[in-house]
């Protein structure tokens, strides 16, 4: 996915430099605002990982700490604040997760204003021509709530991960809260495609 | 009547053993990239044990009924994407392989050919930059020999792995790990250093 980072760049000089306007001038600038929130989120699920990874090694299994009780190491004397420190690290990423969502849910309002317009502007039955290829209108508000719960349940797992990951002795559950972090069980492979798609469709990636 | 003979022969020699330099390197290499793949199969397979160790229920996770399943389906999906990659790599082996195999049967061949004008003390004689025809054909056969194993060994392990089988996965990379053999990889380096002169002679 990071190497596709590079195929689409969306500057203000080749938004203006096309001509499209009005709703598909909205529409094709939401395109472009969901790829980069997407490399935004997989940009901070990298990082959370490292985190995450680094609150569970430092904690490590409880048979070593009670070996470290045992010898009182002072070695291991600087753990809790250390800790302490990266999950507030986690606590700061999945914040900007957060925020990540927020701006796709803003997102999916102002398409579903641009769906309200049109059915204002038109009948019900929306318009009689595609804005860009093949899709009408009501398709783009339902792809992006297809794109919206995925995120917005990925988010609330990663909201349950930061909870628990600092709380949990078995190594097993640790294994699964990294696991489940790293895989992103909600954001299914279909949403690259879905994303593609939208691209395609708005003109960002040629035919 | 034998010395246009041995020339041949020494020219497919030297063939033989720059091609066998070459794929030595390509071999490594292809090597070196298989190892953080067989590391991350391990990687997987133990999330997918930890995942089923776990009663998804009992822990904070019991929020997202769909979880384990979804985790699974992720899980296999990368280990698939891994085993394909190593799948991969096992095609380069492979061609590492048949570059040298085809290349040492070609010696053997033209040598088979002529053994008629070539009297013992040809094939046997050595100088201070030229081992005889002899070592030299053994030392092919051997190096041959060993890409051959290794190549098979490494086929047999990646073919008996499957992406339900956790154990067989988990253990993969300390088998695959164990069929490295330093000591037939340094004799083919000794081979090459000790075919140098030879190769470098007109």
């Amino acid at each position: 996915m990071e190497g596709e980072s590079g195929d689409i760049t969306v500057t203000s000089a080749n938004r203006k430099g096309s001509a499209v306007t009005g709703s598909a001038r909205k529409i094709k600038d939401n395109a472009a605002d969901w790829h980069n929130l997407m490399l935004r989120w997989e940009k901070l699920n990298e990082d959370g990982f490292k985190v995450a990874a680094n609150v569970v090694n430092i904690r490590g299994s409880p048979s070593d700490r009670q070996l470290a009780h045992e010898s009182s190491s002072p070695s291991l004397s600087s753990s809790p604040a250390e800790l302490q420190n990266e999950c507030r690290k986690l606590q700061d990423i999945v914040h900007k997760m957060v925020v990540v969502v927020m701006k796709m849910e803003r997102l999916l309002t102002s398409q579903r204003g641009i769906q309200d317009l049109e059915e204002f502007q038109f009948a019900p039955e929306g318009r009689k021509s595609p804005l860009f290829h093949t899709w009408n209108t009501k398709q783009f508000e339902e792809l992006s709530q297809v794109l919206l719960d995925a995120f917005s349940q990925e988010l609330k797992l990663k909201q349950t991960i930061l909870q628990e990951l600092a709380h949990t002795w078995t190594s097993d559950l640790c294994m699964v809260y990294l696991s489940c972090w790293l895989h992103q069980p909600f954001i299914p492979p279909e949403t690259r495609l879905t994303l593609e798609a939208l691209l395609l469709e708005t003109g960002h990636r040629p035919l | 009547m034998s010395k246009p003979v041995l020339t041949s022969l020494h020219q497919a020699l030297r063939k033989s053993f720059q091609c066998l330099e070459n794929n030595q390197k390509v071999w490594e290499n292809v090597l070196a990239e298989c190892s953080p793949l067989m590391v991350s199969l391990g990687n997987l397979a133990e999330q997918s044990t930890a995942l089923s160790n776990v009663q998804i229920s009992n822990t904070p996770l019991r929020a997202f009924p769909d979880l384990e399943e979804r985790l699974r389906f992720k899980l296999l999906q990368a280990t698939d994407t891994v085993l394909n990659k190593l799948s991969e790599k096992m095609s380069s082996l492979q061609s590492v392989r048949d570059a040298i195999s085809n290349q040492v049967s070609a010696v053997f061949q033209l040598y088979e050919q002529s053994t008629d004008s070539l009297d013992l003390l040809t094939v046997t004689e050595r100088s201070a930059i030229a081992p005889s025809v002899a070592d030299m054909l053994e030392w092919l056969q051997d190096a041959e020999r060993h890409y051959r194993q290794q190549f098979l060994r490494r086929k047999t392990l990646l073919q008996t792995l499957r992406a339900d089988n956790l154990s067989l996965l988990e253990s993969a990379p300390k088998r695959w790990k164990s069929l490295e053999s330093p000591s037939a990889e340094d004799n083919i380096t000794d081979t090459l250093c000790k075919v140098s002169f030879f190769m470098e002679s007109p």
